[in-house]
């Protein structure tokens, strides 16, 4: 059979098919909220098993090329699966999962060597391999240009220094792609290189941060004099910042793709704290049900929206992917406000152990991630308006200097320019 | 608004851009050429010519749409007109076109009712909806109150006793589908042009774009076979203001458009500080947040409409959602886009305050974001009041 030809209806038959008689259908789930969760081994270990089931169908990797173990099919292929397997059980693993066939496996495909290529992306879409970012460091978040963790050459290999963080699912990860400086002596852009680094290689340390809920999702890490063969680089020495933008276009648009179902059931868990605490008839209680909901609603159709717009032949700027982000990065702590407001005192305190009942001020805390994370609300503030609005930039002052005087220079700050 | 245009709804909307541009350009609204009846009468029949009037009509009737989906094809037109800020009652004819040709024959074979149907359709007279209570918000149990008049025409009628308040387009030609309290329950009643005891106060208003009237019933006897739709048929009456919310919507979000669009052309062209304006960042991070409300208002007034046109059973859910997000956008929007023209948005010559006027007219009629917040309640059928 000739995939080259198929058509999505035709697609999405064979999938809707597939998928009846191989995967089983998820418990019903009132999720709502970032996923921070804790993931277990066990958990991971299922994931691999489904995954490879998915791959051996020719289900894994659908827009991904045929030579690298992917489906080579469109985007909107992969859409219609995603929408028909929508309500069933499908491989879970956690946050590094987003990551790893999102911006890394992209950005492989995009960037890397062919050596790389074949090494890897056959063995991501099959489930063996799990991917984390070193990306943040603790004093680079948003400005992603000025991490500061060096590599240096050392005869075919290179040395890698500093320390990373926020990476999401790194203590489970098999796999990091590593920003790392190269070059001090040239401006901040120019001098970055990525890496390929196995989370197990001698001088990284993996320790997991307990997060502002209690849960330990993400990762820091310090890297003590690890060796990185010269050829495990992904793009060439000093050309991570293309690199980077193909990264962080993937990861913006990560949950953009609208597979699960429009929200209709207004606001489930608004309307049960609302019963609970006896509201449900009082007017301003009513407002903020309805605009939790409409919030939720609103996010969905947007993200279909850009989706849309982003599979559409006549490609607008993938900077567009910075509106979903930033109206989730909006809108979710204006939703997790809204529990406190109905709730009050009972969405601030629960019977001692009651998991449920806290989920209101669960959601009133990691409410606020989607706001800072890959990229602050003000970094896509200024995606939007520079590359979506074509306003003009704002004056740069570590542009244009080697990067080894921009920190130095920074804290002497006169607010003098030039 | 919509990427995605079919061919023909392409054609549909540049028509009406077209005829937009030549025959109300902002010289024209300035002009208030609108309140000139020859101009309006001249005006609305182009438009009925266009099909503006026809769109939510199934063809059986004489209507049709574009697509296969009336009201997602109308509030495509919907959206140029508020982008270019036409006039001409273009919901509330839609509705009452929409109303009376779903709603099956009347007790008089629905004679008036066909002749109402024509004559709006074509753009001859104006229609408009007469729902709103004193304050303008939708009142489905009845904007009006019909009470049973044994001497009326047919003897088996009613009699109309109550004031609305700033219909668009209301006169004495206009077609009123009249939301009325009986003591059965709402009806929707089409009250004819020229019927005794109704007087029309036209308005003056915060949009210049768009002419109104308060209109008052002072017993106002109208037959039996005035009635649309059945007594007490409830969702009939959430189906019509699920359509006028949705096409309010569209055209809202259109005005939207061109007012950011203006504010962003003049952050990039006004020097302050030695720098463009747009290039700081207080400006930028407005401007940007401005920019994704709109874009989300552009995704939900179309899946409002889509679902609307689709008779989906959330349809009316999805218009009050759209309804009361927009609403609260556009309101923002508009003092956004003020505070980046600064003094100039402050002058009578400027056009920003048109669009300002405008926008913040759409956000309220039929409904503002706290009626159709609750409405969304109700709806759902949360609490006791259901």
């Amino acid at each position: 059979m000739s995939d080259e030809m198929i058509g999505v209806d035709e697609f999405r038959a064979e999938a809707r098919a597939w998928i009846q008689a191989n995967l089983e259908v998820a418990p019903p789930t009132e999720g709502r909220g970032a996923r921070t969760e804790n993931v277990s081994p066990e958990e991971i270990a299922a994931a691999r098993v489904l995954q490879r089931k998915l791959f051996d169908a020719g289900f894994a990797g659908i827009s991904y090329p045929k030579e690298y173990g992917g489906r080579g099919l469109s985007p909107a292929h992969e859409h219609a699966f995603a929408q028909e397997a929508s309500g069933y059980v499908t491989p879970d693993f956690g946050g590094a999962g987003a990551v790893t066939f999102g911006p890394i496996g992209r950005s492989i495909l995009e960037h890397g060597t062919e050596e790389l290529k074949a090494e890897h992306l056959p063995k991501i879409l099959s489930g063996e391999e799990i991917w984390c970012q070193f990306y943040s460091e603790p004093e680079a978040g948003s400005d992603l240009a000025g991490i500061r963790t060096s590599a240096v050459r050392d005869g075919d290999h290179y040395v890698l220094n500093g320390s990373k963080i926020w990476s999401t699912g790194a203590y489970y990860a098999d796999w990091a792609m590593c920003l790392a400086r190269t070059d001090w002596d040239v401006p901040k852009h120019r001098g970055l290189t990525w890496f390929v680094v196995p989370t197990n290689a001698p001088g990284v340390t993996v320790n997991r941060i307990e997060q502002i809920d209690g849960a330990a999702g993400f990762c820091e890490e310090f890297l003590d004099d690890v060796s990185v063969p010269a050829s495990d680089m992904l793009g060439e020495e000093g050309q991570g910042w293309s690199v980077t933008q193909t990264m962080l276009v993937y990861e913006r648009g990560a949950g953009m793709s609208g597979a699960a179902g429009e929200p209709r059931r207004v606001a489930p868990d608004m309307v049960a704290l609302a019963a609970k605490v006896g509201r449900l008839d009082d007017p301003v209680a009513r407002q903020c049900i309805a605009r939790a909901h409409i919030l939720d609603w609103a996010q969905f159709h947007l993200g279909r929206r850009i989706g849309a717009r982003l599979r559409s032949p006549d490609r607008p700027a993938p900077a567009i992917a910075a509106y979903g982000k930033l109206a989730m990065g909006t809108f979710l702590p204006i939703r997790a406000q809204q529990g406190v407001l109905i709730g009050g005192s009972r969405a601030l305190s629960w019977a001692r152990g009651d998991e449920d009942a806290r989920q209101a001020a669960i959601n009133y805390l990691n409410g606020r991630m989607v706001s800072i994370a890959a990229g602050t609300n003000e970094m896509q503030r200024n995606g939007i308006g520079e590359r979506v609005l074509g306003l003009p930039r704002e004056p740069s002052f570590d542009q244009n200097k080697p990067f080894a005087e921009v920190v130095r220079d920074a804290r002497n700050w006169s607010g003098k320019v030039g | 608004m919509d990427d995605d245009l079919s061919t023909d709804q392409q054609v549909l909307v540049d028509a009406a851009a077209r005829f937009a541009e030549d025959t109300f350009p902002i010289t024209k609204l300035r002009e208030r050429a609108f309140d000139d009846d020859a101009f309006a009468a001249a005006y609305r029949r182009q438009a009925g010519e266009l099909g503006w009037f026809s769109l939510v009509v199934p063809e059986e009737h004489g209507g049709g749409s574009v697509s296969g989906n009336g009201a997602l094809d109308a509030a495509l037109v919907a959206y140029t007109r508020g982008r270019l800020l036409q006039p001409v009652g273009f919901v509330g004819a839609n509705v009452v076109a929409h109303a009376i040709a779903t709603s099956g024959t009347g007790p008089d074979g629905g004679a008036q009712r066909e002749r109402a149907l024509a004559a709006l359709m074509a753009g001859d007279a104006p229609g408009a909806w007469v729902v709103g209570n004193l304050s303008g918000a939708p009142a489905l149990d009845g904007a009006v109150d019909a009470t049973p008049n044994r001497d009326g025409p047919d003897g088996d009628g009613w009699s109309l006793s109550g004031t609305a308040v700033m219909v668009e387009d209301a006169d004495a030609t206009a077609w009123l589908l009249v939301a009325a309290a009986t003591p059965e329950g709402p009806a929707q009643l089409l009250v004819a042009p020229g019927t005794a005891g109704v007087s029309f106060a036209p308005v003056d208003g915060l949009d210049l774009s768009r002419r109104y009237a308060d209109v008052t019933f002072t017993g106002a006897a109208i037959p039996a076979s005035a009635l649309v739709g059945a007594i007490g048929d409830r969702a009939f009456g959430e189906r019509l203001l699920a359509l006028a919310s949705t096409l309010t919507v569209a055209e809202c979000v259109g005005a939207m458009h061109q007012e950011l669009e203006m504010t962003v052309d003049y952050a990039k062209q006004r020097i302050a500080f030695g720098r463009p304006i747009g290039s700081f960042q207080a400006i930028k991070h407005l401007l940007a947040d401005t920019s994704t409300m709109l874009e989300v208002s552009k995704a939900v007034a179309l899946a409002a409409a889509s679902q609307v046109g689709d008779d989906d059973p959330h349809a009316a859910q999805a218009a009050s959602q759209a309804k009361a997000f927009v609403a609260d956008a556009a309101m923002d929007q508009a003092q956004a886009c003020f505070q980046v023209f600064g003094g100039i948005s402050f002058t009578w010559e400027h056009d920003q305050h048109l669009f300002f006027r405008r926008i913040t007219t759409g956000a309220e009629q039929f409904g503002d974001a706290a009626w159709h917040r609750e409405h969304v309640c109700v709806l759902a059928g949360i609490g006791r009041v259901a």
